[in-house]
């Protein structure tokens, strides 16, 4: 019974490889030859013949007595050939660049007065994480000490991102005082006993407080332009950090990854911008760019090459500005991606590879 | 037991569909994502009229931005957007570009120039833009010279443009020497012709009373090599081009030469030379006329040309019964057979980026202007016709020109252009017929 199957078994199986490696299902017809035919006159056919005899036959009709070759120049209307005189380039009379719009009219914001209040208002109890639940939605785990168990080592590069945790963790009007702080004690307090102990122990608390990742600091609300919400989006930024805080490690940065799909929206948005020219040196170049999208998908700072391959430098450096280009000619009003992801898209690599359309 | 199998399977099957699937993974780092599709068109530019500095300038500086702008949109890698389109105007040569109204016109790449005349003193500068990157491509570049040579000042400036938003060399600012050929099929004048890549400013060398062919600029562009009939037999002379002077470069008794070209430092010049019914080449050096033999066999060697190293020569012979091309050292031997599809293969040239050879094939009764790489691979095709032939690179090695003929007893030859992708197929420009192009160095 059981070796009737394992024979069936085999058998089916047998059939089913021939099928699908032997390519008995294959359409593909015969291959037809084409000739192209061209119905030529007597004319052309001698012409190609013509055409196709080799100057030897000359060689042999004659061997001709070499009259003393005096070469004589044709009386030929000469031309003068004179070119003009070469035009030398000469580096331009450092022409001004381009005058920098003058911006002294434009009343230039009090730059830090919405630096926000809102370490005011945060005061993060225990229940802050559920004030948050799309960020913090797994069970903290470790209850985050305010001050650190034990002494840390001094914080490396993640000071800064102490610093603001700092702020946020303090009740009091601190986060107005924290960038003053030096200004208007340390004259007073010269000594140096007193001048280090206060500093000394923020920097601990920070350092112990602070996550074990980068937090990306971008976050926080400075960059958003309204001033209503201002103040909800530093109390919704501060708690976000407060939960950070809580369970660093807890999840990817920035929520869920973008699906193929939407990073498939990105790819075909840049390269119907991007133009190749297929006969150039510039495209046996693999150019990789970096750069940084705003939440409006729009991109921020400078376009940089981070690698190029397969080419000189000049070649490189036209396969970057076409690559630059095309991200920045097809952004319009910015690309189009799920806001909620922002944080995966915010800085974005771009590899252009021209070696497909090479064989166009 | 064998359920117990079964149900194994499926489960390893069910996860690797599941794992396959893709199933989002978290992303760290940066978003990145490869892009291997790209368009082919040409890059759209903006030349408005150079700015007039000087009272007189008005004309001579609409002329200059024409020349640009026919230079760029001819290579049919740019495409002009008309002056109607523009939104911004440049009255100034010094003043800040509105990057924001080119950028509506979906111009890519602005150039902005002035131009002052004193006397027949003529100053053109210019300085070219990346519109949407908001920045300047290089620096401004002046050209000083005389108002008669403002072709010349606007195909160097054309050239520098070019050279800027390609990374690669222009080739505006060249000149072609080749047949000029007028009259009936039966009764046809032939007779040196040398003019502007463009087809502007024709001049001829000689008069039509002898046949002659096949023209060659030195490396340098100031003397050309050919080959006339005057003598009854074909012989390779060396002209002077500014001077019009010339002398024979081969002048023993009972040979024939042909097919001349210089070496890629013009201290020597590589022919074919039949003597005694057998056609093999040899490399004369130009100061002494020292003649050395670089093969020696039976077959119809000839059409030889450098590598811009000098160090190779590629030619085409019929050694193997029918026309290929064959590479060897430049000091001969040992020849490698490079072409390998249907057909006869002949007038191999190579380019002077080094990574290409141009020739001639014959297949099917019908010829066509190709490519390949030096070691015969990726041969492609770039024209097709009653009858191509003769390549000759430009001095960028981007594009080719050769001669095309028409069929018929009265047809005629004329100069084409081809980019060296197969695009952008075009007549050159010039009164009457012409052929056995050769396209100067950037002068």
């Amino acid at each position: 019974m059981h070796i009737g199957h394992y024979i069936s078994g085999a058998a089916h199986a047998g059939l089913i490889g021939w099928v699908l490696v032997g390519d008995v299902f294959r359409a593909d017809p015969p291959p037809l030859e084409v000739t192209d035919v061209a119905v030529i006159s007597t004319e052309e056919f001698a012409a190609l013949q013509r055409a196709q005899q080799a100057p030897v036959t000359e060689t042999e009709v004659a061997v001709p007595v070499i009259p003393e070759a005096e070469v004589e120049t044709p009386e030929v209307a000469t031309p003068e050939d004179a070119p003009v005189d070469v035009p030398t380039p000469e580096a331009a009379a450092a022409a001004e660049p381009d005058t920098t719009p003058d911006l002294s009219d434009i009343a230039a914001p009090e730059p830090r007065d919405v630096t926000d209040d809102a370490p005011v208002l945060i005061t993060p109890e225990v229940d802050t994480a559920a004030v948050v639940p799309e960020r913090a939605p797994r069970p903290v785990v470790r209850p985050a000490p305010r001050v650190a168990p034990e002494p840390v080592a001094q914080p490396e590069p993640d000071t800064t991102i102490a610093d603001e945790v700092q702020e946020a963790t303090r009740p009091d009007a601190r986060g107005e005082a924290a960038e003053k702080p030096k200004e208007e004690t340390a004259p007073e307090a010269a000594s140096t006993e007193i001048a280090t102990e206060p500093k000394a122990e923020p920097e601990e608390k920070a350092a112990s407080a602070a996550p074990s990742r980068s937090v990306r600091p971008r976050a926080r609300p400075v960059a958003r332009p309204d001033p209503a919400p201002a103040r909800e989006a530093a109390v919704a930024a501060a708690l976000k950090e407060a939960s950070d805080q809580q369970a660093p490690a807890a999840r990817p940065p920035g929520g869920p990854p973008l699906t193929r799909g939407e990073k498939d929206g990105l790819r075909v948005a840049v390269q119907n911008c991007w133009v190749v020219d297929v006969g150039s040196r510039a495209a046996d170049v693999t150019v990789t760019v970096g750069f940084s999208l705003d939440k409006s998908g729009k991109v921020q700072g400078d376009i940089r090459m981070i690698g190029a391959s397969g080419g000189d430098e000049a070649a490189a450096t036209t396969a970057f500005q076409a690559a630059r280009r095309a991200v920045l000619r097809c952004q319009k009003s910015g690309y189009d991606l799920p806001i909620e992801k922002y944080d995966n898209w915010r800085d974005v690599e771009i590899t252009f590879n021209p070696e497909n359309m090479r064989r166009k | 037991m064998t359920r117990v199998f079964a149900s194994f399977l499926m489960g390893l099957l069910l996860l690797g569909a599941v794992t396959t699937g893709g199933v989002a993974q978290a992303q760290n780092g940066p978003l990145r994502i490869e892009i291997t599709e790209g368009v082919i068109e040409p890059l759209p530019f903006a030349v408005p009229d150079f700015v007039a500095e000087t009272p007189g300038s008005n004309q001579i500086s609409k002329d200059i931005s024409r020349v640009i702008a026919e230079d760029l949109s001819g290579t049919g890698l740019f495409r002009e957007i008309p002056a109607q389109a523009h939104i911004s105007t440049i009255t100034n040569f010094a003043s800040p570009v509105q990057f924001a109204d080119w950028k509506a016109i979906n111009a890519q790449a602005l150039i902005t120039g002035g131009v002052s005349v004193s006397g027949n003193q003529l100053e053109v500068k210019f300085r070219v833009w990346d519109v949407f990157a908001g920045q300047e491509l290089g620096n401004g570049l002046r050209f000083k010279g005389t108002t008669d040579g403002w072709r010349r000042m606007a195909h160097k400036v054309a050239d520098a443009v070019y050279s800027r938003i390609t990374g690669e060399g222009g080739y505006f600012d060249s000149r072609v020497v080749f047949v000029s050929e007028t009259g009936p099929k039966n009764d046809r004048k032939k007779r040196l012709g040398i003019m502007d890549y463009d087809g502007a400013n024709l001049q001829y060398l000689t008069d039509s009373s002898a046949i002659v062919l096949a023209p060659r600029f030195s490396p340098t562009g100031k003397e050309v090599l050919y080959t006339s009939y005057e003598t009854g037999f074909p012989q390779v002379y060396l002209m002077d081009v500014a001077s019009v002077r010339r002398r024979v470069m081969s002048d023993e008794v009972g040979t024939m030469s042909f097919a001349p070209r210089f070496s890629p430092d013009g201290k020597s010049v590589v022919m074919s030379v039949t003597e005694g019914g057998n056609t093999d080449l040899y490399r004369m050096d130009v100061a002494s006329g020292q003649r050395t033999r670089l093969t020696n066999g039976p077959a119809i060697e000839t059409a030889p040309s450098f590598s811009p190293d000098g160090t190779r020569i590629v030619f085409e012979s019929d050694r193997s019964g029918s026309q290929q091309l064959y590479v060897m050292a430049a000091s001969g031997g040992e020849a490698t057979r490079i072409s390998s599809g249907q057909g006869r293969y002949g007038t191999p040239v190579w380019s002077p980026r080094g990574d290409l050879i141009a020739f001639t094939k014959q297949n099917k009764g019908r010829f066509h202007i190709g490519v390949m790489r030096t070691d015969g691979s990726e041969e492609r095709l770039l024209t097709a016709s009653f009858l191509d032939e003769g390549p000759t690179w430009a001095p960028n090695g981007r594009v080719i020109m050769f001669t095309r003929e028409t069929r018929g007893a009265d047809g005629v030859s004329a100069l084409y252009s081809v980019d060296v992708s197969g695009r952008n197929l075009k007549r050159v420009r010039m009164n009457g017929g012409g052929s056995d192009p050769s396209w100067s160095p950037l002068q």
